[in-house]
């Protein structure tokens, strides 16, 4: 078998060769090949989500790895969200800060990297004081009653502020958020975290989810594969949305296409046909 | 194995060597007429055909494995030189060995996975695959509806023995008769088209070589050309790979690809990063899969398929390492492996986190 296959190759080398001397079609081929990378180049998609639309996003920049030319992300012709990493560590910063917990739950943080959540968030960047520009005790006082009750407030971000089931109607909005320091996040004995560290928050009441996220047991982290080694991670607000929690744990996405049929197969209605028989 | 056997086989071995070195030696001679042939002449250009003189040379190079690190440097050399022409861009081939004191092992949580196919995709654009025409994917995603496993207990005393005018063969019909015990592949769907994932009804399992440790397509290869390297990865070397196919029939994850036509991969599209038994450009003919994305893994870093998935489903890492992340997954969760009756042990985990 391996006799007949080289040798068969072999001769269309031969012919290839000698087609090539007589015609120089390889100019030719080159030309198609060209044709069909015109075709097949449209427009690379430039801002692409990570991992939820409109929270966690990447601006495409071209060369960012210039070994090889590499993109630090490309991203789907059609759903846009991120396919492939070329540099993953592109636009992060050192996580730092995470208590050490010496039992089994330690996490492996020496070399943890994030992406800064602030710059993504709308209303922080309002203006020079964040979100106390407007939230400074005058413009907007700071509520007397903190008994929790459901507002209508920025439901162009919390579009869903009237009927917000975290907590099934024990929390609102100033359990989570700092009423003294808005640009903050507080628990609820009152430490105070930056938004780029919701983990820390989220944990004091999602104790089993943040053991497993701080073994790298839930939740995405890319990188290295070593133990120790330099691991960009994603933190809980970048796929989960605290204030949509009752709709699902983590927002429909569109899915890439399928793969594609099998010759001859004209569609794939046999698939659920098939279901529920026997 | 009896004595006797070895002998034969060896002998078997020589003649297939003798026959090799035969065809060597004639086509040698043939293709060096070949070549020279332009050259007197002087009519074609050599730079309009960068691969003619490479392509005679890889086309008798020996088995990967086996040869010195000198005819490796070559084998690599005339690869990179071939490519960088072909897709018009400096192309590296590496041939980093495997890490030692490491076995790769991946762990994916079918709880989270949400059917998006961006690891599929991921992984098309990483390794080098043909993008239309055949489009060729290593992942397959399922689409599995929940309360898949179909042996009911109300059923189990349903059955009975098929009878006949000829009597009682003891054939079970009726009650579970039918059903499969457990997770059945039977329901799935490949080729879901849904606007919106996921279906809230149905689970998704995405598939790729398990990297079994007593991997089926390594007895079947005849002529050795896929193999377990010393991280437990079963990888091809391309240009050893005869195109049997016989591989594909023994793996019962379908994880093998065959290159029915010549692979067409654009060149802005191509990775120039490559390994040699990884995500080079291959050619028709050929067999292909998963590698845990060779070309990254050696030196460290994650496969493609991990670091594309949104919802972090995917863990990979040392299964040797009771730190890693795959080894956290195993100790702490519910696990299973795919087939496992089989007895092939994948080192590719499924769990629910
Ligand atoms: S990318 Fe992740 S969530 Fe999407 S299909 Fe693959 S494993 Fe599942």
């Amino acid at each position: 078998m391996d006799f007949l296959h080289r040798s068969t190759n072999l001769s269309a080398l031969a012919l290839y060769g000698f087609i090539a001397i007589a015609l120089s079609i390889h100019g030719i081929a080159y030309c198609e090949e060209e044709k069909h990378a015109e075709t097949q180049s449209t427009q690379p998609v430039t801002d692409c989500f990570e991992s939820r639309i409109g929270y966690s996003s990447v601006t495409r920049t071209e060369n960012v790895v210039p070994e090889y030319g590499y993109p630090n992300v490309k991203c789907s012709q059609t759903t846009s969200g991120v396919l492939w990493w070329g540099d993953p560590f592109a636009g992060t910063i050192p996580m730092g800060g995470m208590p050490e917990i010496t039992d089994e739950t330690r996490g492996d943080f020496a070399n943890a990297v994030v992406k800064p959540r602030t710059p993504l968030l709308t209303y922080y960047n309002i203006g020079p004081n964040g979100c106390e520009t407007c939230h400074n005790g005058q413009i907007v006082p700071i509520p007397k009653n903190t008994k929790p009750r459901l507002i209508g407030m920025h439901q162009d971000i919390v579009e869903n502020s009237m009927q917000l089931m975290h907590g099934h109607g024990a929390l609102w909005c100033l359990n989570c958020h700092s009423a003294q320091n808005r640009n903050k996040l507080i628990d609820r004995q009152g430490n105070e975290f930056s938004f780029n560290q919701p983990q820390k928050l989220c944990g004091s009441c999602h104790g089993e989810n943040y053991i497993d996220w701080r073994k790298g047991v839930h939740g995405k982290r890319i990188g290295s594969w070593k133990t120790g080694g330099k691991k960009r991670w994603w933190v809980c607000t970048e796929c989960h949305n605290p204030h949509t929690v009752q709709k699902s744990r983590f927002n429909q996405l569109q899915p890439e296409p399928p793969p594609p049929l099998p010759r001859g197969m004209k569609n794939a209605n046999y698939e659920r046909a098939k279901e529920g028989q026997h | 194995m009896s004595e006797e056997k070895i002998g034969e086989l060896k002998e078997a071995n020589d003649v297939q060597q003798g026959r090799r070195e035969f065809l060597k030696n004639v086509c040698v001679s043939s293709a060096a007429a070949l070549v020279a042939a332009p050259a007197s002449a002087g009519t074609v250009a050599e730079a309009s055909n960068p691969d003619a003189d490479v392509t005679v040379a890889e086309f008798f190079q020996g088995n990967f494995v086996l040869m010195s690190d000198e005819e490796k440097k070559q084998a690599i050399a005339r690869l990179e030189k071939r490519y960088s022409a072909q897709y018009k861009k400096k192309t590296t081939v590496s041939d980093t060995a495997a890490p030692d004191d490491v076995l790769f092992g991946y762990a994916l949580d079918i709880s989270k996975c949400i059917g998006c196919r961006r690891c599929v995709h991921a992984c098309v654009k990483e390794n080098n695959q043909s993008r239309n025409n055949p489009e060729v994917q290593w992942i397959q995603v399922m689409k599995m509806p929940k309360g898949n496993i179909a042996f009911t207990a109300e059923n189990l005393d349903k059955g009975y023995p098929e009878k006949s005018e000829f009597g009682d063969f003891g054939v079970q019909v009726g009650g579970n008769a039918y059903r499969t015990a457990g997770l059945s592949t039977e329901d799935a769907q490949n080729y879901y088209n849904d606007e919106l994932v996921p279906d809230q009804d149905f689970f998704y399992m995405p598939v790729q070589c398990q990297q079994c440790e007593k991997p089926p397509c390594v007895k079947a290869c005849p002529v050795r050309a896929t193999f377990r390297d010393h991280a437990g990865v079963v990888l091809i070397d391309y240009n050893w790979c005869i195109g049997c196919r016989m591989c594909q029939l023994a793996c019962p994850y379908h994880a093998r690809r065959f290159n029915w036509a010549e692979p067409k991969l654009p060149a802005e599209e191509m990775n120039p990063k490559t390994h040699y038994f990884g995500n080079r450009p291959r050619m028709k003919g050929v067999m292909e899969k998963c590698t845990f994305c060779v070309q990254r893994t050696r030196e460290g870093r994650d496969p493609a398929c991990l670091e594309a998935c949104p919802v972090g489903a995917r863990k990979f890492g040392n299964l040797l390492d009771p730190e890693s992340d795959v080894r956290r997954v195993l100790s702490t969760k519910r696990v299973f492996r795919f087939k496992e009756e089989y007895g092939t042990y994948p080192k590719f985990f499924y769990y629910i986190g």
